[in-house]
């Protein structure tokens, strides 16, 4: 019943939007078939959208999984202070996404900023930089911003993996006369991958399907240069002269399709099954 | 724990599901016991305040209920899209376009929701930007009219005399602002996509274009070609504009530019100088707009309420505008926002208001955007998206106006 109401209806009614036709009002005039996915392959900004996209969700899950490997490993060892450092790293998870990304908006700003204050204090750059108005950077200041709202979660779920993985194991590989380095590789990342792949996964659907960092720090911008295929669908069904619910359900529809095959490729081919054996 | 994770996957697919579906609200129907009305919000502090006491007391005089929903500018468009998808509209709408309702036939005229009483009480101009193919449809609920702010410090510091009244005089009041130096901006330009349609249109009208000639858009006439490349001179070749005017909004960007001393000029209206006057930080100035024509020219802004046609709802719809539209309770609610009367009965205690005089002022030389046209709703969402691109260093103004020109065709053309 639960799913019944939770996937398949919103799937049905997404689906049947796809394959209407909508009035700017909201006001439903009928049936096109398949037509609202021909014209999405015609929209000149596609191309650009999913390549944003690429690199939204790959940059974000690379970086963060190899950054909260690390922060992993060191809340793991013990050392005075530990508990504090722990609870502070839950506070950008704790925090509002929008409210994360309105404090981002000001970091960044080109007049009052904190980040060109502080860079320009430690003489790292000569002038100002506009983060979010310079087309060079709007992109990697989103992902930084991707980034730290990802790490706390997927630190915890590696922090659970590497806490699950028993002592006696590094003992028999320092008796083996392993080092530091070869028992990380050989013991800690073959028993921490499970552990892995869901941190994986789940950042994968949560960071294609993140809806307010790029929105709220690419609000300024006009055009769809910046956005992904959730802000891009947005925009499509109200704020772009299209405005057109069956164009943007279209897109939807191909946003759940994108995301369950990316993740089924994915687990395919870390052969899943082979980790958990 | 493989089906656990596919599981995960297909909720995460959910939730995409979800977003692309919207959120279906519960509704009440239209007819008998309760009417839904949707207002925007337009102050955190007085609008929630004004509508419910009004409703309470709607409510009290003939017992039907009223579902009040306020809803902030950015998501209404999205609120009302969705109400309209799932066949559940509201039965009192307040909204900034009218005309695309109109044509697909959802609203009441006035001649069945408003008594003649309260018709013939609206200042004609409004009254006429409310008519859609010769009927009124858009109620005016309030209006409002753009000014121009200067900084009467900075001005002084540049030896300037006061505010500029010509193009020219406008340019070189930028650049001696500018040229103080220490991160003084001249004018702060806002083509982001938050409002480019008004910055825009008070340029384009002081120099003599238009939206449209006659019945046929014409965005891309000389006129207005030299217009916007005038104003990409001012960022990319006079450099007297914040940077990226293309890329800053309104609000957060030219507005708290100004508010923080760092702007000499900019246009505002009677909300910003609201928070200056509170803020106490900026010693400021109110003019018209700079013109290269005899006359200034300023953009005036009227919203709209709608009456949907749902069966059995005319009776209660009528009775709530009627309610809305008696002057003590217009004028209370509009003086409290600080916007401009739509009402005849409403000019005459409003103008005595000190604050609300350069506004007043300006009202007779106030032009409207062509809200009458339903292709507005998607020409104004389109200049809002792409004419920012034009004055970004390699912009193409021309380029920009054939486009958007373009689109505005072939929207007036479409369903």
């Amino acid at each position: 019943m639960l799913i019944a109401a939770v996937v398949v209806y919103p799937a049905v009614a997404l689906s049947r939007a796809s394959l209407s036709r909508y009035s700017i009002t909201g006001l439903r005039q009928g049936s096109v078939g398949a037509a609202n996915y021909a014209r999405l392959l015609e929209q000149e900004a596609l191309p650009t959208v999913v390549a944003n996209t690429v690199l939204w969700v790959a940059a974000i899950v690379l970086v963060t999984v190899v950054v909260s490997l690390g922060l992993a490993q060191l809340l793991n060892e013990d050392f005075p202070g530990r508990r504090l450092v722990r609870w502070a790293l839950i506070v950008p998870w704790a925090a509002s996404v929008i409210v994360t990304s309105k404090l981002f908006v000001w970091i960044y700003d080109y007049y009052f900023g904190l980040l060109n204050h502080a860079l320009l204090s430690l003489r790292l750059v000569a002038a100002p930089v506009d983060w979010l108005g310079n087309d060079a950077t709007v992109m990697p200041a989103m992902i930084a911003v991707g980034i730290y709202v990802s790490l706390p979660f997927t630190t915890y779920v590696l922090l659970a993996g590497l806490s699950a993985i028993p002592g006696e194991v590094y003992e028999a590989a320092r008796v083996d006369g392993a080092s530091a380095w070869r028992a990380y590789r050989s013991v800690t990342l073959p028993l921490l991958r499970p552990a892995l792949l869901v941190a994986v996964v789940l950042n994968v659907i949560y960071i294609f399907n993140s809806f307010p960092i790029v929105w709220t720090l690419n609000d300024r911008n006009p055009g769809f240069a910046h956005d992904t295929m959730i802000t891009y669908m947005y925009k499509i069904a109200f704020k772009s002269s299209l405005r057109d619910i069956g164009l943007a359900a279209a897109l939807g529809v191909v946003n759940v399709l994108v995301i369950l095959l990316a993740v089924v490729l994915y687990l395919r081919t870390t052969s899943w099954r082979e980790a958990e054996a | 724990m493989t089906r656990a994770l596919t599981a995960l996957a297909a909720l995460g697919a959910g939730a995409t599901l979800l977003l692309g579906a919207c959120d279906r609200g519960a509704e009440r129907s239209g007819g008998g016991k309760s009417i839904t009305v949707v207002i925007a919000e337009y102050s955190k502090d007085h609008t929630k305040p004004f509508w419910q006491g009004l409703s309470e007391q709607y409510t009290k005089q003939g017992g039907v209920k009223v579902d009040l929903r306020i809803i902030d500018w950015n998501s209404i468009d999205q609120q009302v899209s969705t109400m309209i998808q799932s066949n559940q509209p509201p039965d009192v709408l307040n909204l900034n376009s009218f005309s695309s309702y109109a044509k697909d036939q959802l609203l009441y005229p006035a001649d069945d929701v408003l008594s003649p009483k309260t018709r013939d009480d609206f200042i004609g101009a409004f009254a006429r930007g409310g008519e859609y193919q010769g009927k009124l449809y858009g109620f005016p609920i309030l209006s409002s009219a753009r000014a121009f702010f200067y900084n009467k410090d900075l001005f002084a510091r540049a030896g300037l005399a006061g505010p500029p009244k010509t193009w020219d005089e406008f340019a070189q009041a930028a650049r001696k602002v500018q040229a103080l130096g220490g991160g003084v901006i001249g004018y702060a330009l806002p083509l982001g996509p938050e409002e480019a349609q008004a910055e825009w249109a008070i340029w384009m009208w002081n120099n003599g274009g238009d939206w449209k000639s006659g019945d046929a858009w014409a965005i891309n006439s000389d006129k207005n070609v030299q217009t916007l490349r005038f104003l990409a001179d001012l960022a990319n070749r006079h450099r007297v504009t914040q940077i990226n005017p293309g890329k800053t909004n309104r609000t957060d960007g030219a507005f708290q530019l100004f508010k923080d001393g760092k702007v000499g000029m900019v246009m505002g209206f009677s909300p910003l100088a609201a928070q200056l006057d509170t803020e106490k930080k900026v010693s400021y100035g109110v003019a018209e707009m700079p013109t290269a024509l005899g006359q200034a020219v300023t953009l005036g802004v009227e919203d709209y309420l709608m009456a949907f046609k749902k069966p059995g709802n005319q009776d209660a719809v009528k009775r709530f505008l009627d309610l809305y539209y008696q002057p003590e309770n217009i004028i209370r609610w509009i003086t409290a926002e600080g916007f401009l009367p739509v009402t005849k009965s409403g000019l005459q205690p409003m103008s005595s208001n000190a604050k609300l005089k350069p506004y007043l002022d300006a009202l007779p030389n106030a032009r409207l955007a062509p809200t009458t046209d339903p292709a507005w709703d998607r020409v104004k969402l389109d200049v809002q998206q792409n004419i920012g691109l034009a004055v970004q260093p390699g912009g193409d103004p021309k380029q920009v106006l054939d486009q958007l020109q373009k689109n505005a065709v072939a929207a007036a053309g479409s369903r």
